[in-house]
């Protein structure tokens, strides 16, 4: 039989030695596990930093992503910066350690136990701090606790590498886009020095009024703002057609009336055989109203001297040019009572109709040069919008000259506008291409005049008109439709559906 | 029932002897408690005394071993749960060598054995005793009188095996249930302690058999560890018939005695348990109830009951005395891993979708050792 032998407790109840040679025994593994846990948590950063990347990559095959390379280059970093900067910040603890060395050396939890009773004294708790550092010694830290990174994290490592070097060496599809994108914003930019330029021109005109420039300059301000926002050449055609449609709002709708009215009363005029009521019809027909006002005082005390008969004759050729000018009724109406004074021989009346009819002749010329405003600030909208057009013709004709006959719209060329847009016979140019970037254009008939567009192409062919998207057609025949139907009579309901029509037009472009 | 310390007999005001004996140790144990309390926050074990635990444990293994062949995993829980001071519960079919294993470990350790073969018509008095009239000299009046005297039963023993004890009824299961968890026997108005150490070692046959009676489970709740005896391999038939049916039978030497048990019990309890091992032995419990979040699906499945905190105590005094068995000084989470089958199989009670799919608390319980974390 066994008996107890006497308890030696009171031998090893205060070595309290134990406890620290614990600690400094623990702290080369700790330091290792430090090592390790860096190494670890670096390689994990770079691994995820590379997925993370090959991402963003993958992304911009789909999306059109100009500065992709930046924003994975960046999150690179920051996921490998983040990794290190965790495995300092989290070093493992004593006691941390003590359960992972536990683990890799099946000790049994005899560490973490020890770490945890480090202070106590009890010969117990001692027995088991010297069993704890028996068992662990009889290991280094070096051998079991290996810095060599793992199969997985290896495999995982060489799998993102090559998915990266992969997709940075296959041509992304996206780069065409990116690459029209950039073209197309440098063309944009390019008309919104030239509209600004415009906007510049037409605030310096003082032959319209103070208000009237400040209502177009805030028209091209805006169509500026919506155009520096623009994505696509649609938009912006868009916007350029509804910059031209507020323009036209501005305009007379009887503007042409009036102006060919006030040509033919200074055509017949001129043809009268009185050189000052010549003077004076070719002064209306230029709008220089100074001559008009010499001719017209000239006149005036030309009529003393004539006789009745003659005075008649006379105001039988006004009274022409009246009629002729009854589409300008300002115009015929001066030029009536002028005839009539003239007719009465009263100089009285005369020196009345006289003013009134420079009042009307200038009225008329402040009204051409509003009109000339609009219009100009209208031309330099098309132009952008034919040099955008035709820009984008040229590209898609790159897009396509694969397929076609070399020399065939391979160069951009140069695009010259003149006249006011009006019977542009380009031929219908649906441009073979298919597919999402096909665009649509039909033969344009904008605003009123002539004009004359011509493109000369590095061939040398010449074109005769250009024709317009079907987008800023469509909006400028909308805008004229809905003039049209406000100006007239046609009944309310019959508004609404024609309203309707257009309005579905506009939801199919 | 009266819980009160009564010496003296209501009816004859006399003491009995085995009264007066059952005094002595009363008062002996009670200040016992109290001079070992004392000690238990004063006085630890030492090197010494862990080394004889070790040496014990061994011979006592090894002396078990050479008579019951083929139950190792059967010995050392019956050993854990002896140096945990906690009672065993031995479940197996007839013939396995149960009843010979409770015996020998009587015999080692030199303690007083009784045997209850309980049978359906055993009544509470057959165990815990009764009191009968006996016939008592008086020499003032040179006759005798006729006094009460308690006739202690056989649970007044330091090992009672209680042979199947599932084969009698609930009441007579139910008379072991005082002295299991208070160490005292209470008849009529007077309540005896139970001499020290005290185990209950009781053999129950698979309830699939006929003729038994399920244990309550307040009862089954009072056993440390339920082990469950395995039919043997063929090697150890084979051992066993050269042991046992030989011409020399094999006998076993005594190991320690009733005071160094009681000693070696204080010396295990002794044994540190780190912080994050209690933490997993709670987590293991709690995942035994179905109601509780990390409780495993096939326990919220099929568990109707989970384990009491009697669970935790067990798991934890087991853990103790195998970490001294296993050699170490520390409670290892593989400890509780090993005793979480004995300790806490026969705390979990299935409900009627786990009956009926067959489920076993054995696969509970390993699917609760593989779901909880063990940090």
């Amino acid at each position: 039989m066994v008996t107890n032998a006497p308890s030696r407790h009171s031998a090893i109840a205060h070595d309290d030695t134990d406890g620290e040679r614990f600690i400094e025994t623990l702290y080369p593994w700790r330091r290792r596990l430090w090592i390790q846990q860096l190494l670890n948590w670096t390689e994990n950063g770079v691994i995820i930093g590379i997925i993370c990347v090959c991402f963003l990559l993958l992304i911009s095959r789909f999306i059109p992503w100009a500065n992709v390379s930046y924003w994975a280059f960046g999150i690179a970093i920051v996921f490998l910066l983040c990794a290190i900067g965790a495995a300092l910040r989290y070093r493992p603890s004593f006691a941390r350690s003590a359960h992972v060395i536990d683990t890799q050396l099946a000790l049994h939890d005899r560490l973490s136990t020890a770490w945890e009773l480090r202070d106590n004294s009890a010969p117990i708790s001692v027995l088991q701090r010297r069993d704890a550092l028996g068992q662990l010694s009889k290991h280094t830290p070096a051998t079991t606790i290996s810095l060599r990174p793992g199969r997985i994290r290896l495999l995982s490592f060489g799998i993102a590498a090559i998915v990266l070097v992969w997709l940075l060496l296959i041509p992304n599809p996206m780069n065409a886009v990116l690459q029209q994108q950039a073209v197309f914003q440098a063309r944009l930019n390019r008309q919104i020095a030239a509209i600004n330029q415009a906007r510049a021109v037409i605030y310096n005109q003082t032959a319209i009024s103070a208000q009237e420039r400040a209502v177009i300059d805030k028209i091209l301000r805006d169509a500026l703002a919506h155009l520096q926002q623009s994505s696509s050449e649609e938009q912006a055609q868009q916007i350029l057609a509804q910059a031209q449609s507020k323009l036209n709002q501005l305009r007379d709708p009887q503007a042409s009336q009036k102006a060919q009215a006030r040509a033919n009363a200074s055509s017949a005029l001129q043809n009268s055989s009185n050189a000052n009521l010549s003077n004076a019809g070719k002064a209306l027909a230029t709008g220089d109203n100074k001559v008009l006002d010499s001719s017209l005082q000239n006149l005036a005390s030309q009529l003393n001297n004539m006789t009745p008969a003659q005075r008649a004759q006379l105001a039988q050729q006004i009274e022409r040019a009246a009629n002729e000018a009854q589409n300008n009724p300002q115009l015929s109406s001066a030029l009536h009572q002028l005839a009539k004074a003239v007719a009465d021989g009263k100089s009285g009346e005369v020196s009345d109709a006289t003013k009134t009819l420079e009042s009307a002749a200038a009225q008329d010329s402040a009204n051409q040069a509003t009109s000339d405003s609009i219009d100009q600030a209208s031309q330099f909208l098309q132009n952008a919008a034919n040099a955008l057009a035709s820009s984008t013709d040229s590209s898609n004709g790159q897009n396509s000259s694969q397929s076609q006959t070399p020399g065939q719209g391979q160069n951009p060329g140069q695009t010259k506008a003149s006249g006011q847009g009006q019977g542009i016979s380009g031929q219908n140019n649906t441009n073979n291409s298919s597919g999402k970037n096909e665009q649509v254009f039909v033969p344009g008939q904008v605003g009123s005049g002539t004009s004359n567009i011509s493109v000369d192409g590095s061939t040398g062919t010449v074109q005769s008109g250009k024709p317009v998207p079907y987008s800023q057609v469509i909006a400028q025949y909308s805008q004229m439709a809905h003039d049209a139907i406000n100006n007239s009579n046609i009944p309310p309901d019959l508004k609404n559906l024609i309203q309707d029509y257009f309005n579905s037009l506009e939801g199919r472009q | 029932m009266a819980n009160k310390r009564e010496s003296t007999s209501p009816v004859t005001g006399v003491k009995t002897a085995n009264e007066a004996k059952l005094e002595d140790l009363k008062t002996q144990s009670g200040d016992d408690v109290a001079i070992s309390d004392m000690q238990a926050e004063t006085e630890q074990p030492g090197e010494a005394d862990i080394k004889t635990f070790m040496e014990i444990v061994q011979q006592l293994e090894d002396e078990l071993c050479s008579i019951v062949v083929g139950q190792e995993r059967v010995i050392r829980e019956l050993l854990l749960a002896l140096f945990s001071g906690g009672h065993v519960l031995l479940e197996g079919v007839p013939g396995l060598g149960k009843t010979l294993l409770v015996r020998t470990l009587s015999e080692v350790l030199e303690l007083k054995f009784a045997r209850i073969q309980f049978t359906p018509d055993l009544m509470p008095a057959d165990i815990v005793g009764t009191t009968i009239v006996t016939d008592q000299s008086d020499h003032n009046t040179a006759g005798s009188r006729r006094i009460f005297s308690f006739q202690p039963g056989p649970i007044f023993a330091n090992i009672v095996l209680a042979d199947e004890v599932n084969r009698a009824t609930p009441k007579t299961q139910s008379a072991l249930l005082e002295g299991m968890q208070e160490h005292t026997v209470s008849v009529g108005d007077a309540t005896r302690p139970l001499p020290r150490p005290f185990f209950v070692l009781a053999t129950q046959n698979p309830l699939e058999m006929e003729g038994t009676y399920p244990l309550p489970e307040a009862q089954l709740d009072r056993f440390l560890l339920k082990v469950l005896v395995q039919f043997p391999k063929a090697k150890d038939l084979m051992r066993i018939i050269d042991t046992t049916v030989g011409l020399q039978t094999i006998q076993a030497k005594q190991v320690a005695s009733g005071e160094q048990l009681m000693h070696l019990i204080e010396t295990a309890r002794a044994v540190p348990v780190a912080t994050h091992v209690k933490e997993y032995a709670v987590r293991l419990l709690l995942a035994t109830h179905p109601d509780q979040e990390d409780a495993p699906e096939s326990v919220r499945k099929y568990v109707r009951y989970g384990a009491s905190p009697r669970g935790l105590q067990a798991l934890i005094m087991t853990s103790k005395v195998r970490a001294l068995l296993e050699g170490r000084y520390n409670v290892s989470l593989e400890d509780l891993q090993y005793v979480a089958f004995p300790s806490l199989r026969h705390r979990i009670i299935l409900n009627f979708d786990g009956l009926a799919d067959g489920v076993t608390p054995e696969d509970l319980i390993e699917a609760i050792i593989e779901e909880t974390s063990t940090s």
